[in-house]
């Protein structure tokens, strides 16, 4: 007898056809079901076929990394941490990368979490010359290059923040043709690159986009690049005039004088000061006299007292916070703090004003007594809470 | 019965099931690509790095009742209070205990009653004080014990709660719940990421039965080996990691799980907080949100993220199941009569046009439906009418079907990262889709049906006490258990 071996696809006709003349003969619902059945059994297949293969690539993928990183962090860790600059030549032959070594992008992104944990662990003490010819040896930037000029959207995304996360260098021309892409995480990413990194105008990109989503991931995002400029002595944005430039953003000018704040730039206070003078939009009014409280600029309590009659109950909140961060021990606005307790209606706000004046120095402290002995009884609760230095200071709002 | 009857329903039952495959279908690529999309622009580690340096990262409350919780409740608040987050408050709310849940809180974390000047912001049983610690331990500060007159529901507890939390966000967990190191990280990322104004998240919920726990934390997590629990850790997966990150993606969560979610505290507020009334209070609150949110013409969001944030232990038997789940079916058949105005209606947008109708048709009425087409196959069965040759072929397709699915979540599990410490504890995931349409799934539709019969005839409904096991402990939990070894223990930190 012969035997013939069928190529797989014949296998696979064979199978369709048994199915198809079988089924001939019931009902097109049995028909239906059959080939659902069969195209779910497929499909479970490929999925468990796949994920096999997956988890045994990951398995050997991460048995590589554990191996250079037996082989070569201890050599990196002194590379970087060398107080003499080395060589590019002397790094290569203190790394001892066998001779046939080609650094293709498998192998550098093997590296890679190498690189970051270790410039994660030894940021502050090493040698930055080093660590940026270290990288230059392994040809992480032009790995990166690669990476985010011509992978998918998640390798360029990952690319991004590696290259931030370990300090390397990535061209900014490479970077620069993202900055109005479509993405917006990419375009995010790129921007906070461009800022991070660039020495012209970094954040003009931010500045002159009148499409501009600030949330709140990109508030921390911009304060850690700001960060990070301040601590490599890089040029720092004039923050003030991010407030004046149109068209702005409302979060970003928010965010500005957040950062006025967080940077403790006092010599700013007048202007916002006078921003504040022409402020009509709450949730900037807040910002600015959350900063100018926080900064200590007496010269705002007069137009904090001016402000206060007029404001919402939001602002009224900052403003009593505000005049007691000053607490500038002035009888005048004191006396203006007593008389809006009696007067205000709002629970949270008498409870701030309360706090204020408990906390306003001595002369604070005799009028909240004063304040104690002549409230109304049920106001003895309010007294009590203030008082009671278990409670969060802030358990009220 | 008329042969048109058994032809119509034949018809019937087709399409049904024609579009509950479908959407499972929709659902499940939904769903891939919701977790591609968190798998590309999301990293752990970079989030948490980012969040723990930042002057910019939000206060989270974390609220737990805890009603006559004495065996569980020191080492549950010693967990919660071991989280890893720059700034959180854990407010767990007395509701009422007749055992020494009370007294075991004072003596261990040295609370002393403070006067706070409590504001009722939604309306609760009375407030008979507020604890804090006199202790200088650092993370005991971050602890607040509310004491209330029991309300005689989780709703009531949950509110007082809200009433003295202090931060934007709230957390509403269970005491019993374990909680992962991360997960503050996790929940606040979403608000934070949104370009849109987040008012819930919701996070992936497994079963605690069978892993071990120690001091409070999870030491490893494996699947219950219990039947019950293993289906329901099944159950969960399913539901978290397909239905609700696809109807996140498509912004039209339907629930975030009273066990575990976290919440504007500002719109919970607004939308008068969780009904004390409600079997499914946590269903009925996000619904309000939601009305209060699109009635106000705000836009909104509520997130699912996948990781695994929350293990909570499971009925461990069916007596607690029924309960649960009678409970479950009674209280999706009220949320319908509360809310049936906003079903087709589009002013309540994705929810009112989409979540609601897929509810009303594929999870209230499908046990109804399901408990008709046994009836058909036993009056069939009993004429001796069945076409074999079609039952055994429809009835194998929706088995494979059904284990397409467990393989499906498998995989999503082990792409967003797995929990398991060993990946052949996915076999006992296997083992229970290959008996949960022979056991689990007719005795759910059993309670679910029992529940609605309960809701019709308005029968009295007791919130029985959940049964605990307890889950297993590598050793001894080291919780202190007096105000001295309280103090040793601080002074060793």
């Amino acid at each position: 007898m012969d035997y013939y071996v069928l190529s797989r696809y014949a296998y696979w006709k064979y199978y369709w056809l048994i199915l198809y003349y079988r089924l001939q003969e019931f009902p097109p619902v049995v028909r239906v079901w059959a080939i659902f059945t069969t195209i779910c059994l497929l499909l479970m297949v490929a999925i468990v076929l796949g994920n096999f293969f997956r988890v045994l690539n990951s398995a050997a993928d991460n048995r590589t990394i554990d191996r250079y990183r037996e082989k070569y962090l201890e050599r990196m860790r002194r590379i970087a941490l060398n107080h003499r600059t080395l060589e590019l030549s002397d790094i290569a032959s203190e790394l001892r990368l066998p001779k046939n070594f080609k650094m293709r992008p498998r192998q550098q992104r093997r590296f890679v979490p190498i690189l970051l944990g270790l410039y994660r662990e030894y940021s502050e003490k090493m040698n930055k010359a080093n660590w940026q010819r270290l990288l230059t040896v392994l040809k992480m930037p032009a790995y990166f290059d690669d990476q985010v000029r011509s992978r998918n959207m998640r390798k360029r995304i990952i690319a991004f923040k590696n290259v931030a996360d370990m300090d390397a260098n990535l061209k900014e021309a490479v970077a620069s043709r993202y900055l109005f892409t479509k993405d917006r995480k990419l375009q995010n990413m790129a921007r906070l690159h461009a800022a991070r990194f660039g020495t012209s105008y970094p954040f003009k990109v931010l500045l002159d986009d009148p499409n501009l989503v600030f949330t709140d991931e990109l508030v921390i995002k911009y304060h850690n690049v700001l960060l990070y400029r301040q601590r490599n002595g890089m040029s720092m944005p004039n923050l003030i005039h991010w407030c004046n430039r149109m068209p702005v953003n409302d979060e970003l000018r928010i965010f500005a004088i957040n950062e006025i704040r967080l940077f403790d730039r006092k010599e700013d206070c007048p202007e916002m000061l006078s921003m504040l003078k022409g402020s009509r939009d709450e949730r900037f009014s807040c910002a600015l006299i959350r900063a100018l409280g926080e900064m200590k600029y007496v010269a705002a309590e007069e137009e904090f007292c001016r402000r206060y009659l007029s404001a919402s109950f939001t602002e009224r909140q900052e403003l009593a916070t505000a005049l007691g961060n000053i607490n500038s021990g002035s009888k005048d606005v004191l006396k203006f703090l007593e008389d809006d307790f009696m007067q205000t209606t709002d629970y949270v706000t008498r409870m701030l004003l309360l706090r204020t004046i408990h906390d306003y120095g001595t002369i604070g402290l005799k009028a909240y007594e004063r304040l104690k002995k002549d409230a109304p009884a049920e106001f003895a609760i309010y007294f009590e809470h203030i008082e009671c230095k278990l409670i969060d200071s802030r358990r009220y709002a | 019965m008329p042969e048109w009857v058994y032809d119509g329903f034949s018809y019937f039952v087709m399409a049904y099931s024609t579009i509950v495959l479908s959407s499972y279908v929709m659902f499940a690529f939904l769903a891939f690509l919701e977790h591609k999309k968190h798998n590309t622009y999301h990293d752990d580690d970079y989030t948490i790095e980012e969040l723990k340096k930042s002057p910019y990262t939000p206060g989270i409350s974390i609220v737990a009742p805890a009603y006559n919780e004495e065996k569980t409740v020191i080492t549950n608040v010693l967990s919660l209070l071991s989280l890893d987050y720059p700034d959180f408050e854990v407010v767990i709310v007395n509701d009422g205990s007749k055992d020494h849940t009370l007294d075991l809180l004072i003596e261990n974390f040295d609370l002393v009653k403070v006067p706070y000047a409590y504001v009722e912001k939604i309306k609760t049983k009375p407030f008979r004080g507020l604890y804090k610690t006199r202790s200088d331990n650092p993370a005991f500060k971050r602890l607040t014990v509310v004491d209330k007159v029991n309300g005689g529901t989780k709703a009531d507890a949950s509110n007082a709660g809200v009433n003295v939390v202090s931060n934007k966000f709230f957390i509403c967990t269970d005491v019993d719940c374990v909680l992962e190191k991360n997960a503050l990280y996790r929940m606040i990322w979403p608000t934070m990421a949104s370009t849109r104004r987040v008012i819930a998240v919701s996070a992936t919920m497994r079963m605690s039965n069978g892993s071990i726990v120690e001091d409070g934390k999870m030491v490893e997590t494996r699947p219950p080996h219990d039947l019950i629990p293993l289906f329901q850790d099944l159950e969960y997966t399913r539901s978290f990691l397909i239905g609700k990150t696809a109807l996140s993606r498509i912004n039209a969560m339907q629930n975030v799980s009273g066990g575990f979610g976290m919440f504007d505290r500002e719109v919970v507020i607004k939308a008068g907080g969780y009904d004390g009334d409600s079997f499914a209070e946590d269903m009925d609150m996000v619904a309000r949100m939601i009305r209060y949110m699109c009635d106000s013409g705000e836009d909104y969001r509520v997130v699912q993220i996948p990781e695994t944030c929350c293990w909570t232990e499971g009925p461990p038997n069916v007596k607690v199941l029924n309960r649960q789940r009678t409970r479950w079916g009674r209280g999706l058949f009220q949320f319908f009569t509360v809310h049936r105005d906003m079903l087709f209606n589009k002013n309540y947008r994705q929810y009112g046009m989409f979540t609601l109708p897929y509810i009303l048709c594929f999870e209230l009425l499908a046990p109804l439906i399901e408990f008709l087409g046994y009836l058909m196959v036993l009056s069939l069965l009993v004429q001796w009418a069945i076409n074999w040759n079609t039952i055994w072929i429809a009835f194998l397709g929706l088995y494979v079907f059904a284990q397409l699915l467990t393989v499906t979540i498998i995989s999503y599990d082990v792409w967003v990262g797995t929990s398991f410490k060993h990946r052949r504890d996915y076999l006992w995931f296997v083992l229970a889709s290959l008996l949960e349409p022979f056991i689990y799934h007719p005795m759910n539709v059993y309670f679910s049906l029992r529940g609605y019969v309960k809701q019709i005839l308005g029968t009295q409904m007791v919130w029985g006490n959940m049964t605990r096991k307890g889950v297993q402990s590598a050793k001894k939990p080291a919780a202190p258990t007096s105000v001295a070894e309280a103090k040793k223990a601080e002074k060793d930190a």
